[in-house]
């Protein structure tokens, strides 16, 4: 009975909707709301774009939102090699190469103790496993601010002990060095994501797998480093994203802990040219700088974006 | 002394029993096939040996050598898995070396070792290939060739053709039982189908709850069960179990099955085993294989004891290569295995014989044999 009356029920509401079904219009009300909302947030994009090729005069005389009537290049120049970060008018390249010395070995550590954590947790379990596991998964939810003063203690200490070292052996290790300091606290505060993530991925990851390698005689870091690593990568890819675009964009423990000085990271120095005040605030340098800062973030989410959202799938659905 | 041996093996994870007592030995060049449900112990068994897991007491030697305190690379073992656990990211040829590469063979012999098991299993054109491009069966045979390559003293199967489809499993355990007799290996294998088992085993042994039921050949196996779990167990269509009481008549035994709304059957018994005769007029379980219950043209011309009976027949189940019909004996259905051609209609009586030669007692309180 219902069967019969269905589709002709359908055919009624489709001729009273007159053409344009209630399918087309949901369509046009979602894809506007999108299209509304991508514009919100390109936006300000759009305008640090646009005012960094535009001059001075441009700027003080013109739109906002206008393109640039003659496009030039001298404000990224002036950012990358001029512009004054405090008291040094030096440009920022020193400080993007901080960022880079810091992010690249703080990246990779964090990302290879996630992996082996992970490994560990999963194909190795020992009695406890679960609670150890919780704990570094408790590590995620610590907030920044309450690490702040314990750790400046710590690198106190270190620094200390550095100096120490370089009295008797000659040497610091890097201890006290500013870069090393946040490559530590990068990496202590970045073991519980990474170590989340493999454990994770590697919780589905067929144990039968493990037991051949063993059969075949290999040991534990060469079934890691042939068996493990070589089919992690879509994980690989998450977490490496995941911590670069953190510890790149961190503001907070780099102006705690490397504030002042040479080892500035590139957030902090930012944030220095903007608040230079001598004369004229310059808006396409400062623009420039700000674009400048992100690109890395960009590039990487263009290159391994792919692998990201591959890679968060990855857990999801079997097979 | 055996090749393998298996002496008073215990497994106990906390205080539960896994393995309870296993002793088991294998001459060798032999084929021992582990078979039994879901449960039974017959994996955990099979990964004691192979060294993945620790066993709680007993011994386990190869050769005359102890090995259970040893890893599994230096057991001198090989296994296949259930899964196959190809290495997805290694060729075909990769895979297979991949353990003389963990044990620092040279590259040329390794290539050497490839090209030869790579010929005896015609894998030979998929070295350069991954895992995901191949197929089921020929996953399998990488993975047998991964195992074969390292010539070892002892090869392990986890349930390797459960993941096939009925016909290329068929082709596959007859590959096995070819690759077993060319190259003459000593294998433990461990599967859930019987017919697996009886068709591959020079020795089986049948597990339940962590207990070995009955170890044997698999005629032996076939013909005697010691209890009716192996009874039951083993053989398709099953055997029928049929509840039923002994008699006298003179001084012979005889076996009563009670039939649906009419008189019993009695079967004489010309010859009892001894311990029959302590169960007079008490239950018991008489057990027939379905091939020794059929057309009295179709039945074993030599047997010595054949009772023939009237039976009631309820369903026919045409085979093509046998017909199998169900009657009713003692409360339970029983299936008579006749030839394919045999003239049945359901719902008639036929007169269908029992070989009595090879029924089985056994007793109902204990399930064991009554001998």
């Amino acid at each position: 009975m219902s069967a019969i009356a269905t589709p002709a029920r359908q055919t009624a509401s489709r001729q009273n909707s007159g053409g344009l079904s209630t399918k087309t219009i949901n369509r046009i009300v979602i894809y506007g709301l999108l299209a509304l909302f991508a514009l919100f947030y390109l936006m300000p994009l759009f305008v640090m774009l646009v005012t960094s090729f535009k001059t001075m005069d441009e700027i003080q005389n013109g739109n906002m939102l206008a393109l640039p009537k003659a496009p030039t290049f001298d404000p990224w120049l002036k950012a990358w090699g001029e512009t004054c970060v405090g008291l040094t008018c030096a440009g920022i390249k020193g400080y993007f190469w901080n960022s880079i010395k810091m992010v690249v070995p703080a990246v990779l550590i964090s990302t290879m103790l996630g992996a082996l954590n992970g490994y560990v947790l999963t194909k190795w379990r020992f009695r406890g496993a679960t609670l150890v596991f919780g704990l570094m998964l408790f590590a995620c939810f610590i907030p920044f601010q309450s690490v702040l003063l314990p750790m400046a203690t710590i690198l106190g200490s270190l620094g200390r002990f550095g100096v120490s070292l370089q009295n008797s052996v000659g040497t610091s290790f890097g201890l006290g060095n500013p870069t090393v300091n946040l490559v530590f606290v990068h990496v202590v505060y970045g073991i519980g994501f990474t170590t989340l993530f493999f454990r994770n991925y590697y919780e589905a990851f067929p144990n039968e797998l493990i037991k051949a390698a063993q059969v075949d005689g290999a040991s534990f870091f060469q079934i890691f480093r042939r068996i493990m690593l070589p089919n992690s990568m879509p994980i690989f890819v998450v977490t490496v994203i995941y911590q670069f675009t953190n510890i790149w964009n961190d503001f907070l423990f780099a102006s705690a802990y490397a504030g002042t000085g040479d080892a500035m990271p590139m957030t902090v120095a930012l944030n220095n040219v903007v608040n230079t005040s001598t004369g004229v605030v310059e808006y396409n340098v400062n623009m420039a700088a700000a674009m400048i800062a992100a690109l890395p973030t960009l590039i990487v989410y263009v290159v391994a974006g792919r692998y990201f959202v591959r890679g968060l799938m990855a857990g999801a659905v079997k097979g | 002394m055996a090749f393998l041996e298996i002496d008073g093996l215990k497994k106990r994870f906390g205080n539960v029993d896994i393995l309870k007592g296993i002793d088991v030995e294998l001459e060798k060049g032999g084929f021992l096939v582990l078979v039994g449900p879901s449960g039974c112990g017959k994996s955990t068994l099979l990964n004691t040996i192979a060294g993945l897991e620790q066993i709680t007491e007993g011994e386990i030697r190869v050769d005359g050598r102890a090995i259970n305190d040893l890893h599994p690379s230096k057991r001198d073992i090989a296994m296949v898995f259930q899964s196959y656990a190809l290495y997805p990211n290694m060729t075909v040829a990769g895979n297979i070396s991949f353990g003389m590469e963990m044990r620092g063979v040279p590259a040329d012999e390794r290539q050497k070792a490839i090209d030869k098991v790579a010929k005896v299993l015609q894998i030979g054109h998929l070295l350069q290939r991954k895992p995901s491009q191949l197929s089921g069966g020929q996953r399998q045979r990488v993975a047998m060739g991964r195992a074969l390559v390292r010539d070892p003293k002892l090869f392990l199967f986890d349930e390797p053709l459960s993941n096939l489809d009925a016909k290329l499993r068929v082709d596959m355990r007859i590959e096995i039982k070819r690759l077993h007799a060319t190259t003459g290996t000593t294998i433990v294998y461990v599967t859930h189908d019987q017919i697996e088992a009886m068709t591959l085993a020079t020795k089986i042994a049948v597990m339940r709850d962590g207990e070995v039921q009955q170890f044997g050949t698999p005629a032996e196996i076939y013909n005697n069960p010691t209890n009716l779990f192996v009874a039951d167990f083993m053989g398709s269509p099953a055997m029928n179990l049929i509840p039923a009481t002994i008699a006298t008549s003179g001084n012979a035994l005889s076996v009563v099955l009670q039939r649906e709304a009419r008189e019993p059957i009695t079967l004489p018994m010309a010859n009892a085993p001894a311990g029959l005769s302590a169960f007079q007029g008490k239950p018991i379980i008489f057990g027939v294989r379905p091939e020794a219950l059929t057309d009295p043209e179709g039945a074993e011309r030599n047997a010595s004891n054949i009772a023939t009976a009237d039976l009631h027949i309820e369903v026919v189940e045409p085979a093509g290569s046998d017909t199998f019909a169900v009657t009713n004996l003692g409360g339970k259905g029983v299936v008579a295995r006749l030839r394919a051609d045999a003239n049945i209609q359901p719902g008639t009586n036929t007169p269908l014989a029992f070989n009595l030669t090879k029924a089985v007692f056994f007793d109902p309180a204990t399930e064991n044999r009554i001998r």
